[in-house]
């Protein structure tokens, strides 16, 4: 048994050893990984520091520059933007996780379907998810967030973003899945006894998880992308100080001409090491899912 | 004129370096063709790469020199080696077809290595070399006008060949160069290869595992095992006094058609069929298939004509399906196993339809005809350890319950066919060898004990060396087992020793059918006759066809195929194949 425990724990060390040496031959997951991992962790820290009603207006007083207890200042209706900035930034990611892995799995399960059934299924759902590629999606989230106006949640926000965060997933799963329907072990699968489902679940998803993670941070940056833009216009939710809110409110509140700086730069900046964070673990990703890019072996 | 002077090739690898290829001493003659053979990993196409200096990192030429005439490869300077390649010596990549560009009309990639090597060329000068190239490999000029998806397998490898020539290097190395392709094939794209090597006059280095091909091919043997050369010398005298035990298994491993049996020790006696009640086992009535076409296309592709054949399969016996790619054998097979649907006609298994089964039915019905697929390589899935091929129809079908039973079961049938479990059981797939795995697979035809067995191409991409096991195991489940094999191939030779029936199909149709002994012994059809003379003797004295000229052979002979009407051959007990009309 001491044995058994031993090889298990050398076999871990050795598994984490692995992942390490791994990351220091993929600067750019590495680099990403931190990236957005120092965020999450900005906002987690932070919320046992600062209060979430500091985050709301009239917590404190308008318009203040950074000062000792209020590290980020103020903006112009009182909120505090330290506040804002840890609780914005969680919601925001929570946002973009949320409609990312709705779109992911409904994306994917429809892939899935479409390629391996092929036929009419496919036929059917490759239809949908062309014609709906070719809609603007910020014209159909505008009409539909605009329906909800009235106390709309981050929550509610995310589900909008999800109804058509699923096209390009399902699009890009069935192409993969196309070519590896045809491999030699779906077929051993299949005079094994084993159905069409855990084919897919069994066979081919563990063969194209690297991939289908790659697809999810995807998703999650085009669902960050499409709230900013919906709360941009102020189209979000009104009670809850995500970043993209933030941006609204000092567009609205011409922060620009009073040249409130602490306003303007953080929640960009947190914006900014999201988007790169994403992009750096995307590539880092895609290169451990498509081994042709992989540079040493 | 190409001199190798105690290369050694070095692979670092997690324990250790493994040497590639070890104090290897070649020496080639302008004008020589030379073959290297050996199994996958001893190292033949390895010292090919090092004489193009193309070894992927990170292994590296650690020690020896390489001559070509009087210059140093290994001192050349990176932009030398560049124009070395292809001018001096040139490469045919492994899968060459694969290696075409697919956005590129075939004159153009042509052209790409004259531009390189001689600077500018007018447009007129390149088309004119261009043509010449696809014309001396045999090829109409307008193919040159083609993009790779619009030609054949052996198109497009002679194609490549023409990119090959069309500087008239001094080396040429084709490494296997037809081993994705039927024997008519091939003897086609020898031909061109040693007819546009004799008119560069160049040196060729042939790389493969087919004895046969060598006879036929080369003046030179060298046999490599574990990164050394340990045979060595005129292929005649190789054919005729083989030393090392290696090369005389080499040559044994070649079945020949007549003969005694290349299968060693075959029982005489035969196990009973499994089938129950008194249908026939597997029965086809007026099947055939055709892919594509429908409501708005035009018509379809027929891959097989209306085909009836009844498999009794109370005495089990192998039928062999053979005929060039293409033909509709293995569309045959996938009928049978139920991954097509048949376009007309009824597929019955032991009396039902296979077409109108429920689910649960056919469920039932999997186990009972079961795969060996010619891809050892794709059919076990890499994310897990090789095991699962064997355990999970274990699970689904309800054989066996609990993993130690499950187990016990998996290791019963490793021994089976040879394989020591205690090193096969746990790995990844990755870690084996093609044959190994091959093996499994048959070992796994053992363990569920279909009543049905459809091996496609079992051993076309496995060892030379290693077929004949492979075979042996196969004939054992039909012996000892009862199990009744559909064997789905393009070798007459092995087809010949296995079968009970052999059934040729030309086409999408039956050429020619009947007891192997006077199909393949004394075939009647000329297209049967074509597949035979197609075959590459492993003996040097015997001339590779009947004719000097393999073009003009298959062209007539294809020509008689065409029109001759089926010959039905003597019938043998326990299968009836009807006459299709």
């Amino acid at each position: 048994m001491t044995l058994a425990t031993m090889a298990s724990e050398n076999r871990q060390a050795r598994s984490l050893d692995y992942v390490k040496g791994y990351l220091a031959r993929n600067p750019s997951l590495a680099i990403g990984i931190v990236l957005v991992g120092s965020l999450v962790l900005f906002s987690f820290v932070g919320s046992f520091f600062v209060d979430a009603r500091m985050a709301r207006p009239l917590s404190a007083a308008p318009s203040q520059p950074p000062s000792p207890e209020l590290l980020f200042g103020t903006d112009t209706q009182g909120r505090n933007l330290f506040a804002v900035l840890v609780y914005g930034t969680w919601l925001t990611v929570q946002l973009g996780l949320i409609a990312g892995a709705i779109g992911i799995l409904v994306g994917g399960s429809l892939g899935f379907m479409s390629a391996y059934f092929g036929g009419w299924t496919d036929r059917i759902i490759n239809f949908s998810t062309d014609v709906l590629l070719t809609v603007p999606a910020l014209l159909v989230l505008v009409i539909i967030a605009s329906a909800f106006r009235e106390g709309m949640t981050p929550t509610m926000m995310a589900l909008i973003i999800a109804a058509l965060a699923w096209r390009r997933p399902a699009r890009q799963i069935r192409a993969q899945v196309l070519v590896m329907r045809n491999a030699g072990y779906v077929d051993t699968a299949r005079i094994s006894g084993a159905g069409p489902f855990e084919i897919i679940f069994f066979e081919l998803v563990p063969n194209l998880m690297p991939y289908l993670v790659a697809s999810f941070v995807t998703a999650v940056s085009a669902a960050v992308l499409a709230s900013i833009g919906l709360e941009a216009m102020g189209l979000g939710p009104q009670n809850a100080p995500t970043l993209g809110m933030s941006i609204y409110y000092m567009m609205n509140f011409s922060a620009f001409l009073l040249k409130m700086w602490w306003w303007i730069i953080p929640p960009i900046a947190a914006l900014i090491i999201l988007f790169v964070g994403l992009y750096l673990i995307n590539t880092g990703l895609d290169e451990l899912a498509n081994p042709r890019l992989r540079r040493r072996a | 004129m190409l001199a190798i002077k105690d290369l050694c090739v070095d692979f670092p690898v997690m324990t250790g370096i493994v040497h590639a290829v070890a104090d290897v001493d070649i020496s080639i003659g302008s004008g020589k063709r030379v073959g290297f053979v050996g199994e996958s990993g001893s190292g033949k196409t390895t010292t090919a790469l090092a004489v193009m200096r193309m070894i992927k990192k990170p292994g590296e030429v650690s020690k020896g020199q390489i001559l070509l005439g009087e210059t140093d490869i290994l001192a050349l300077s990176s932009e030398e080696m560049r124009q070395t390649r292809l001018r001096r010596i040139s490469y045919i990549p492994q899968g060459a077809m694969n290696s075409l560009n697919p956005v590129m009309r075939i004159e153009q990639q042509i052209w790409d290595g004259i531009v390189d090597h001689e600077g500018a060329v007018s447009r007129s000068e390149l088309k004119r070399r261009s043509d010449e190239a696809i014309e001396g490999v045999g090829l109409p000029a307008r193919v040159a006008r083609m993009f790779p998806h619009e030609l054949s397998g052996g198109m497009k490898q002679r194609a490549c060949i023409a990119i090959a020539t069309a500087l008239k290097p001094e080396l040429i190395i084709a490494d296997e160069p037809t081993s994705a392709l039927d024997v008519i094939t091939q003897r086609q794209v020898m031909e061109t290869l040693e007819n546009a090597q004799e008119a560069i006059g160049s040196a060729l280095i042939l790389i493969g595992h087919d004895m046969g091909l060598m006879a036929q091919c080369v003046d030179e043997l060298m046999v490599m095992k574990d990164g050394r050369i340990v045979e060595r010398g005129a292929i005649r005298d190789i054919f005729k006094y083989p030393e090392h035990p290696y090369t005389r298994q080499l040559i044994a491993s070649v079945p020949s058609i007549g003969g005694e049996s290349f299968l060693p020790n075959v029982s005489a006696t035969t196990a009973n069929g499994q089938k129950q009640g008194d249908a026939p086992l597997l029965e086809f009535d007026g099947v055939s298939k055709v892919y594509g076409g429908g409501f708005f296309s035009k018509k379809g592709n027929t891959a097989l004509y209306p085909v009836s054949f009844a498999l009794d399969g109370s005495r089990p016996m192998i039928i062999s399906i053979v005929g060039q790619s293409g033909s509709g054998k293995s569309t045959m097979g996938s009928l049978m196993l139920g991954f097509n649907r048949a376009t007309t006609g009824v597929v019955r298994f032991e009396g039902r339809d296979m077409a109108i089964m429920k689910r649960h039915e056919v469920k039932g019905l999997r186990r009972h005809i079961q795969a060996v697929f010619q891809d050892p390589y794709g059919a076990f899935n890499p994310y897990y350890r090789v095991e699962r091929a064997l355990s999970l129809p274990l699970r689904r079908f309800g054989i066996a319950q609990g993993a130690a039973e499950i187990r016990e079961r998996c290791a019963e049938a490793c021994l089976g066919v040879g394989l020591d479990p205690a090193r096969i059981i746990g790995r990844f797939p990755h870690e084996l060898s093609g044959g190994q795995r091959q093996r499994l697979m048959v070992a796994r035809a053992l363990m569920l004990s279909p009543k049905l067995l459809v091996a496609d191409e079992p051993v076309s991409m496995v060892d030379a060396s290693l077929r004949a096991s492979i075979l042996k195991n196969l004939y054992d489940l039909k012996d000892k087992h009862g199990i009744s094999i559909v064997y789905i191939t393009h070798d007459l030779a092995t087809a010949y020793h296995v079968s009970d029936f052999v059934i040729v199909l030309h086409e999408g149709h039956v050429a020619e059918a009947g007891a192997p002994k006077e199909v393949i012994g004394d075939p009647q059809h000329p297209y049967t006759r074509l597949l035979i003379n197609s075959i590459p003797w492993p003996d040097v004295d015997r001339q590779w066809g009947t004719s000097a000229s393999a073009r003009e052979e298959t062209a007539r002979l294809m020509k008689d195929a065409r029109d001759h009407p089926p010959v039905d051959r003597s019938a043998v007990p326990g299968f009836v194949l009807a006459r299709a009309s």
